[in-house]
């Protein structure tokens, strides 16, 4: 049984299409999910939790309609959104436990419940301090802590590491993926950051456009390593064709860049000898990060440019 | 010494326990509900939040209170000292039917300072979307929020209202007696504070709900509640009987002098109402009509909104 399930979900806004016909079928795990800024992703979940209504399709959660059983999927769905969520005025204690009475759970486990949260996302000592005094970092506990306070079956993270500096998002992330593999619950991560869902998920969900570009193991995804781009004065267009000639995926990007898709080591040496071969100045040799695009292509040289 | 132990115990060490999953029963939907319509209530006189949340309710119930306790002592000190049986209390201003006049000033002030604390404090930090991800519907939290209203306003409407009733009964010669008078005076009493706190808060609410600025919204209950009667006296005052009909059954505040006037069997000193020449039904009608469409309309509002 698929936790959620998604049929030709579609969600037009005027003549915005934010989803296209997405459908799919999400296991429990840790889920990443990625795409660029305005791919669909916080539309989706959105979607899941029936903060937005689709415009047609169907989207079920625990084999449950989120149309027409909202009430009951949400008590067991968390939900962190992507925008600051949080009043100045109230402590993260209070906060956190009223809201987890708003999930349904009774006054004293409440109060139990936010104790043990807030302290598992780290903000124990802070916890009875106004919100309006935290950090960026603190502000995302909190707002992580009243994701998990009704422990949740499915937690579903909008963009966690948010504003967060670099040891920030080491924390968050750690956080996320202690929270999925400890707790045995699924999470869905919806990120623009390929580096980091890669840190924490197992698998991977690509949508682009509000399409469905990919969905597989995270393994299935770190074969390739990526692309090279080879950077020569001018006559690019005369070291791709020599390069397909010795056998490689390689495509001039322009007069003066070449692709190279990169599956081993090989190329490096090819390149280098042809270069000498041709006699062409070398400007610059470098190994392309993943960029979302190049992992969802078949052919990886076709839109790193 | 002690200190500096204190301080490395507090950032040195971090227990991890490990996470303990949630077994306890869920309540649900009704749970939720009654839950965030205790919250308003208290959302409404500043419990639970910061001192400054606490001034405006505290100052407006202590000018609603303080008539009826120096009128109920006025009173006792009166009866003590022999005075003739019924003189004093039909002199004193301060009598059940009189107390909404008295106060109708500050319980619409109370409506303008504390219901857009209520209506608009989730929309201005963004947290519909944490109410409206959890366990209850979006109507669900539309009620939910004016009903903690409501009862806000009944409470401050009521208050004064017991302290006199106590008050007349705890000083009367013959308390029995006394009782028996006050206790015929409960429903209209009651029926008064209901119409008041329904119509007050409903109008109130949908208002507030449409902007998360506070200053705005508080500035627009003030001017439909206590605006529009100004505009009806001016209207009376143009000879104009049809024009102040209208304005008596449109303005919330003229719709209940005219209720409690009818409930208690007095004349209303507005002269819109007497002007308006209207049957009594009318108002009721109309406070009716108003408090549904206003719930109408934040009911909508909250189904409609982005979150």
């Amino acid at each position: 049984m698929a936790l959620i399930s998604l049929d030709a979900l579609t969600k037009r806004y005027g003549s915005i299409t934010a989803l296209d016909g997405l459908t799919l079928d999400i296991e429990p795990g840790i889920v990443g999910l990625v795409g660029s800024n305005g791919a669909g992703k916080s539309t989706l979940l959105k979607i899941l939790l029936g903060l937005l209504e689709p415009t047609s399709g169907r989207a079920t959660v625990f084999d449950l309609d989120v149309r027409t059983h909202g009430t009951e999927v949400r008590q067991f769905v968390g939900y962190m959104p992507e925008h600051d969520a949080l009043p100045p005025d109230s402590s993260a204690t209070d906060l956190v436990a009223h809201l987890a009475e708003m999930s349904g759970l009774p006054a004293v486990a409440a109060r139990e419940r936010t104790a043990e949260v807030l302290r598992h996302v780290g903000l124990y000592e802070e916890r009875y301090r106004a919100i309006g005094g935290y950090s960026a970092g603190m502000r995302q506990r909190v707002k992580l802590a009243q994701a998990l306070v009704h422990d949740p079956r499915l937690l579903l993270l909008d963009e966690p590491t948010n504003g967060l500096d670099p040891a920030g998002r080491d924390e968050m992330l750690d956080l996320v993926r202690r929270t999925g593999a400890e707790f045995g619950m699924t999470v869905v991560v919806a990120s623009h950051l390929l580096g980091e869902i890669e840190r924490v998920c197992d698998f991977l969900v690509a949508i682009e456009g509000g399409k469905l570009l990919r969905a597989a193991p995270l393994g299935s995804f770190t074969e390739r390593t990526g692309v090279l781009a080879v950077e020569v004065e001018d006559r690019a267009e005369e070291l791709a064709a020599a390069l397909v000639e010795r056998g490689l995926e390689a495509r001039a990007a322009s007069s003066h860049a070449v692709l190279v898709a990169l599956n081993d080591d090989r190329p490096y040496d090819i390149v280098r000898d042809l270069l000498a071969e041709l006699g062409m100045p070398l400007i610059r040799l470098e190994q392309r990060r993943h960029s979302l695009e190049d992992l969802f292509r078949d052919d990886p040289t076709e839109t790193a440019a | 010494m002690t200190s500096s132990r204190a301080a490395s115990s507090a950032t040195g060490s971090i227990y991890d326990l490990g996470y303990r999953g949630y077994e306890g029963p869920r309540l649900g939907r009704r749970h939720a509900i009654r839950a965030l319509f205790a919250h308003s209530l208290k959302v409404c006189y500043g419990i639970g939040r910061g001192g400054r949340a606490k001034v405006a309710p505290i100052v407006l119930g202590g000018f609603a209170t303080i008539p009826a306790i120096v009128g109920i002592g006025v009173l006792a000190l009166a009866r003590q000292l022999g005075a003739p049986s019924g003189v004093i209390e039909d002199a004193s201003p301060i009598q059940h039917a009189t107390y909404f006049g008295i106060i109708a000033t500050l319980v619409m002030l109370f409506c303008a300072a504390q219901v857009p604390e209520v209506l608009g404090r989730d929309q201005r930090h963004s947290l519909l979307s944490l109410y409206f991800s959890r366990a209850l519907r979006r109507e669900d939290y539309a009620i939910a929020r004016l009903a903690g209203v409501v009862a806000a306003i009944l409470l401050f409407v009521l208050l004064p209202q017991s302290i006199i009733f106590v008050g007349f009964v705890l000083s009367a010669p013959d308390v029995a007696a006394e009782f028996g008078k006050e206790l015929a005076l409960v429903p209209p009493i009651l029926t008064q504070g209901a119409l008041i706190s329904v119509l007050l808060g409903s109008v109130s609410a949908a208002i507030a709900s449409f902007t998360p600025r506070r200053l705005y919204a508080t500035t627009a209950i003030i001017v439909i509640l206590a605006v529009v009667p100004v505009v009806g006296g001016v209207l009376v005052r143009l000879d104009a009987p049809t024009l102040a009909r209208f304005v008596a059954l449109a303005s919330p505040m003229d719709i209940l002098e005219a209720t409690n006037a009818i409930l208690f069997n007095t004349t209303a000193g507005s002269e819109v109402i007497s002007e308006a020449d209207l049957p009594d039904f009318a108002y009721f009608a109309a406070a009716a009509l108003i408090s549904a469409a206003s719930i109408a309309i934040l009911v909508r509002r909250f189904r409609k909104i982005a979150a």
